[in-house]
C-alpha cells in the first residue's frame, strides 16, 4: 500500500475575517496525481496557499499532515524543506530580482527547460507573458526537487502547444520520478494530458465530490455546471 | 569592487596622516595644505586654508580610474577634510572614492568638504563608497560644478551606515551639461539626513536624480531632493524609500523649483514596506524570511 504523503483533515480557514475553507478533507498518496476542480472563488487557491503555509490565512480548526507529521504551524520554508512545492497561479513581480538569482538560491537539481532560458536574466514576473509566468513557476518548483507539487491553474491562458509541452515536462520530471501532484484547475484542460488518479470538486469552501473518472466529472460539470454538481451524489465513489 | 586594494590608491589617508600618494603622469596629487601653498589659484575653491584632505588636478587624459581612500583607524579621531578635484577640458575620467572606518566602534568624526570642478566637455564617473562603524559621525558636503558640456555620473552607496550621517550634495549645471546622480542609502540603528540639490543654471542642462532609501531597524532617514531650474533644462527626481523594519522611519521631500517657463522638471516619490506577497512567495521557494528580505531589498536597490 502506498504511503499517504499529504493529509488535510477537517480544515477550516479564514481570510480577512471571512470563512473560506469550511472543513476540507483531502489526501494524496505517494506518486498519485490528483485534480481539484471548482468554480472561481470556491477556495481552491486558498487551500493551496494554506497547505504551503501562507501566513495571510488563519487556520481556525483542523490540521495538515505531511508524511504523517503534523505541519499545520510550520513556516513555508520548513514545508519546502520537507518536500512540498507550489506553482502559483498569479506570482508576484519582484522588482530588480532576476529569475536566475532565485534559482541560484533555491535549486537542488538542474532542470532543462529550453523555453526558460530566455527568462533567466529578466526580472522575475515583470513583463512576463502569461505563458512565461507558467514556465518560470514550473522551473522553480521542479528545481526544488519536491515530493509533492501543487500546480495552481497551470493550464489557464495557455495555448494547446504550450500546454502539451508543459505536460511533457511534468511527466518527464515528476511523474516518472514518482512525485505526487495536485492539479488545481478551473477548466480542466491539463487533465487530458496528465490523467489524474482521483478528481475532487470543491464548491464554496467544501469538497463535495471525489471521483475516479475525471472525464465523467468534466462532462457533468460541462453539461450541468457546478450548481448542479453540488447536488450530484452519483459521481462520488 | 571599485578598487582592488587601498595600497594602490592615488591618495590614501589614515586618521590625519597621509599614508600614500601615488602620482601619475598628467595628474597632480597633493595634500590640500600643500596645494594651498603651491597653487594660489586653488584658494578661491578652498576658501580657508585647509588642515587636511586631498587636491587632485587632472591635466591629461588618463586610462585608469583615480582612487582615493580616507580611513579612520584610531578611536575618537576627528577628521576635517577639504578636498578639491579639478579636471581640465575634454578629459574623460573615473574616480573611485572610499571613506571608511577600520573598526566598528571607533567613535570617529569625518567631516569632508569637497569641490569638484569639471571643466568644459569633461566626462566624470564618480563612485563614492562609505563603510562606517556603528558609532561614527559622518558629514560630507560635496559641490560639483559642471562647466559647459560636462557630464557627470555620480554613484553613492553606503554599505555600512554610521550612527549619524549628514550628507549634502550640490550640483551647478552650466550650459549643455548632464548629470546622473544615484544615491543608495542604507540606514540601520542610525540617523541619516540627506540633501541633494541640482541647479540647472545653463540652457539645455539635464539631470536625473535617483534616490533609494532603505530603513532598517531603529533607523531614521530624512531626505530632501531638489531641482532648481533657472534655465530651459530638464530634470527628474526619482525617490523611493523602503521600510524594512517597523522601528524605521523615512521622511522624503522631493522639491521642484522652476524659474524658467521652458524648463521641464518632474518627480516621482514613494515610500513603502516590503510586500507580504513577495516575501511569502520567496519563502515558498525555501528562503528564510531574512534571506527573502535581503533579496527583495537588493532588487529594490538596483538602479
Amino acid at each position: 500500500m502506498r504511503e499517504i504523503l499529504l493529509k488535510v483533515d477537517k480544515l477550516k480557514v479564514e481570510g480577512n475575517g471571512k470563512e473560506i475553507l469550511k472543513g476540507v478533507n483531502l489526501q494524496i498518496k505517494r506518486g498519485e496525481i490528483q485534480a481539484l476542480l471548482g468554480p472561481n472563488a470556491s477556495g481552491k487557491s486558498t487551500l493551496a496557499q494554506v497547505i504551503l503555509g501562507n501566513p495571510k490565512y488563519k487556520i481556525t480548526s483542523g490540521k495538515i499532515l505531511f508524511k504523517g507529521k503534523e505541519i499545520t504551524k510550520f513556516s513555508p520554508e520548513k514545508r519546502v524543506k520537507l518536500g512540498m512545492a507550489l506553482a502559483w497561479q498569479s506570482p508576484p513581480k519582484i522588482k530588480g530580482v532576476k529569475l536566475s538569482q532565485i534559482l541560484e538560491r533555491i535549486s537542488r537539481r538542474e532542470i532543462e527547460i529550453e523555453e526558460a532560458k530566455s527568462l533567466f536574466e529578466r526580472e522575475v514576473n515583470l513583463d512576463f507573458s502569461g505563458g512565461e509566468k507558467k514556465i518560470s513557476e514550473i522551473l522553480q518548483t521542479l528545481s526544488l526537487n519536491p515530493k509533492l507539487v501543487i500546480f495552481d491553474e497551470i493550464d489557464s491562458g495557455l495555448d494547446i502547444k504550450r500546454l502539451e509541452k508543459i505536460a511533457k515536462t511534468i511527466k518527464r520530471e515528476l511523474i516518472k520520478k514518482n512525485v505526487s501532484i495536485l492539479l488545481i484547475t478551473h477548466g480542466g484542460q491539463i487533465l487530458n494530458y496528465l490523467k489524474p488518479d482521483w478528481t475532487w470538486v470543491m464548491v464554496e469552501g467544501k469538497i463535495i465530490c471525489k471521483a475516479k473518472d475525471y472525464k465523467k466529472v468534466l462532462r457533468t460539470i460541462k453539461k450541468y455546471g457546478y450548481e448542479k454538481c453540488k447536488k450530484c451524489q452519483f459521481l462520488a465513489d | 569592487m571599485v578598487m582592488k586594494s587601498v595600497k594602490n590608491a592615488n591618495f590614501w589617508q589614515i586618521d590625519h596622516k597621509v599614508k600614500n600618494i601615488f602620482e601619475v603622469k598628467g595628474v597632480t596629487i597633493l595634500p590640500s595644505p600643500e596645494a594651498w601653498q603651491k597653487f594660489t589659484w586653488t584658494r578661491k575653491f578652498f576658501g580657508e586654508k585647509p588642515k587636511e584632505g586631498y587636491f587632485i588636478w587632472v591635466k591629461r587624459k588618463i586610462d585608469f580610474p583615480l582612487a582615493t581612500c580616507i580611513t579612520i583607524a584610531s578611536p575618537k579621531i576627528s577628521q576635517d577634510l577639504r578636498n578639491l578635484l579639478v579636471i581640465e577640458k575634454n578629459i574623460k575620467a573615473k574616480a573611485n572614492v572610499i571613506c571608511n572606518a577600520k573598526e566598528k566602534f571607533l567613535c570617529g568624526k569625518h567631516l569632508a568638504r569637497g569641490k569638484l570642478i569639471l571643466k568644459e566637455g569633461v566626462f566624470l564617473e564618480y563612485n563614492h563608497i562609505h563603510k562606517w562603524g556603528e558609532k561614527d559621525f559622518v558629514s560630507p558636503d560635496y559641490e560639483f560644478t559642471l562647466e559647459k558640456g560636462a557630464r557627470l555620473i555620480y554613484n553613492y552607496r553606503n554599505l555600512f551606515p554610521p550612527e549619524n550621517l549628514e550628507f549634502k550634495t550640490t550640483i551647478h549645471s552650466r550650459e549643455n551639461t548632464s548629470s546622473n546622480l544615484n544615491f543608495i542609502i542604507n540606514s540601520l540603528n542610525s540617523k541619516t539626513k540627506v540633501k541633494d540639490t541640482v541647479f540647472l543654471e545653463g540652457k539645455n542642462s539635464q539631470t536625473v536624480v535617483r534616490l533609494r532609501l532603505v530603513g532598517r531597524k531603529k533607523s531614521q532617514i530624512e531626505a530632501i531632493s531638489q531641482i532648481f531650474a533657472e534655465a530651459p533644462g530638464k530634470g527628474h527626481l526619482d525617490c523611493q524609500g523602503l521600510l524594512v523594519d517597523k522601528t524605521a522611519k523615512i521622511s522624503l521631500i522631493p522639491q521642484l523649483v522652476c524659474q524658467n517657463k521652458e524648463a521641464q522638471i518632474t518627480h516621482e516619490a514613494s515610500i513603502g514596506k516590503i510586500s507580504e506577497e513577495e516575501l511569502t512567495y520567496l519563502r515558498m521557494r525555501g528562503l528564510s524570511e531574512k534571506e527573502a528580505i535581503d533579496l527583495i531589498v537588493s532588487g529594490f536597490l538596483k538602479l
